[in-house]
């Protein structure tokens, strides 16, 4: 399988070569764009940014999800978790005037808007996690003489942390996606959105997919890296069964 | 031993009058019927019955019904010696699915049991339980292994064994030989027996549709079906196979009075 994707990349590497020129920078362009990119002393720092940006939004952004997700069995709270869901499909940019009303500075306005769209993803996928909980697993608790509280933590809270983990490492890509639009909001504290957008305004396209490049590779990177961190902490999840 | 000396005591488990009906429909009518506390002399003789019928005569209904899972539209059931109405939680249930809670390991899956039983253990004493029932129950090797490393059979095993270990005495088994083998069909029901015998009270209600080997370890074995012309099902009829002399032998489905029971029974299906 693996031999099979390095020579189906090795394929698309060669036509994009062979066809690229003039307008769309070639791989080898590309390639040596991205050496460079990669030595700029504010390389690091834009990495920096962007990174600590989505981690603190994938924070804050699961605890609100799944205190939403969670309350979402009392009757009550029902219906605003099926609100939040429904967020999914307003667009960030009519609300940025809203949200810079709100916020105090450019990074809680980023940050605020991260949030805003990232938990409507999880919520939904949280919520799809508690739904499909068999009925018997409650009523096992049920005959195991657990009390609701009991119930709750064993089997929607620990029973399906492994699922949870599993949500954040698929949402992260929606975060990822988001950071590029977000931070051109407020472009003072730099980012890789921000070498996007001055890249795109100067029709410098070599940098513009360098600089995609190396956000590809990071999220794939992350990817990989929360994948193996749901195997090493919850190692039941690898099991199969017999 | 003797199977033919033995006493019926007071009733353990009584179901009255129950009747499930969804909106206008007719799912169980008027069921009644009683368990009895068996003693036999020099041991510990539990109760082992069978509630007999076709798929999807409202089995499993009346499984939840009995468990205190749901309640019925009419009727109560009753447990205990004192008789008091079931409540969800005192009586166990093993599904047919033997769920488990899958990110525990076998020994965490029991320790649930004991943690939740009403008698209150230090960690030193369920860990000496867990390791005695593991042993009797040939389940030692897999004690620190995930639900989904071990086999059907053996999940059964935890299951059971969980219900057990949390102070059920009553423990209802929906389809136990479902699925499985002619081998693991001996092994599940040399459990049950070792399980029914572990103590006086225990209770064991088999609900399947495997007349055989329901009968072949049941004392008493009542029948699920549909009256002519009479919506919902019922029992139609009790076997007292105590009475009969075919309870509590090992051998049993070698005698011809034992097979001929068998295909009065698929006749009354």
């Amino acid at each position: 399988m693996l031999s099979l994707i390095i020579a189906e990349v090795i394929i698309a590497l060669i036509c994009w070569q062979l066809s690229g020129g003039g307008l769309i920078p070639t791989p080898l362009k590309v390639l040596q764009t991205l050496g460079k990119i990669i030595q700029d002393p504010s390389f690091i720092d834009n990495l920096f940014s962007s990174l600590v940006l989505t981690i603190k939004g994938m924070f804050i952004s699961i605890v609100i999800a799944l205190i939403i997700s969670y309350l979402s069995i009392v009757p009550f709270f029902n219906p605003i978790a099926r609100f939040v869901i429904k967020c999914r499909y307003l667009t960030l940019t009519g609300l940025t005037f809203l949200f810079t009303l709100w916020t105090q500075d450019g990074h809680e306005l980023k940050l605020s808007l991260l949030i805003f769209g990232i938990v409507p993803f999880f919520v939904t996928s949280l919520l799809s996690v508690i739904d499909g909980i068999n009925k018997q697993e409650f009523e096992l608790c049920t005959t195991l003489r657990m009390n609701s509280w009991k119930t709750l933590w064993e089997v929607i809270i620990v029973g399906r942390l492994d699922q949870v983990f599993e949500v954040m490492r698929q949402n992260f890509a929606i975060a990822w996606l988001m950071i590029t639009s977000v931070e051109g909001l407020s472009m003072s504290e730099g980012g890789l959105g921000v070498m996007l957008i001055r890249a795109n305004k100067y029709v410098q396209l070599d940098v513009v997919f360098g600089t995609l490049v190396i956000i590809f590779l990071l999220g794939i990177f992350f990817d990989y890296i929360l994948g193996k961190f749901r195997e090493w902490l919850f190692p039941y999840t690898k099991l199969t069964t017999r | 031993m003797n199977a033919n000396v033995y006493t019926k005591h007071a009733p353990l488990l009584t179901a009255e009058h129950i009747t499930l009906q969804y909106g206008e429909k007719t799912i169980l009518r008027d069921i009644n019927f009683t368990i009895h506390d068996i003693h036999r002399p020099d041991m510990q003789q539990g109760q082992v019955v069978s509630l007999i019928g076709r798929s999807g005569i409202g089995k499993t209904q009346l499984f939840k019904i009995l468990s205190g899972l749901i309640q019925p539209t009419q009727g109560v059931v009753k447990i205990d010696s004192d008789q008091h109405s079931v409540k969800a939680g005192e009586v166990g249930i093993v599904p047919q699915n033997y769920i488990l809670f899958n990110h525990r390991t076998i020994y965490h899956n029991l320790k649930i049991g004991l943690d939740n039983a009403t008698v209150k253990l230090t960690e030193d004493e369920k860990k000496r339980i867990i390791e005695d029932y593991a042993g009797t129950f040939q389940l030692t090797e897999h004690l620190k292994k995930y639900p989904a490393q071990i086999s059907g059979g053996q999940r059964q095993r935890v299951s059971i064994i969980q219900q057990v270990l949390t102070g059920n005495k009553f423990i209802l088994l929906d389809e136990p030989f479902s699925g499985l083998d002619i081998l693991m069909i001996d092994k599940v029901i040399q459990l049950l027996i070792k399980v029914s015998t572990l103590h006086e009270e225990n209770t064991l209600i088999i609900v399947s549709h495997d007349i055989e080997n329901a009968a072949a370890i049941s004392d008493t074995v009542w029948i699920l079906a549909k009256e002519e012309n009479k919506e919902g099902a019922t029992i139609v009829q009790e076997y007292d196979l105590c009475k009969m002399g075919f309870a509590w032998q090992p051998e049993i489905r070698k005698e011809p009075g034992f097979q001929e029971l068998i295909s009065t029974i698929k006749k009354q299906l």
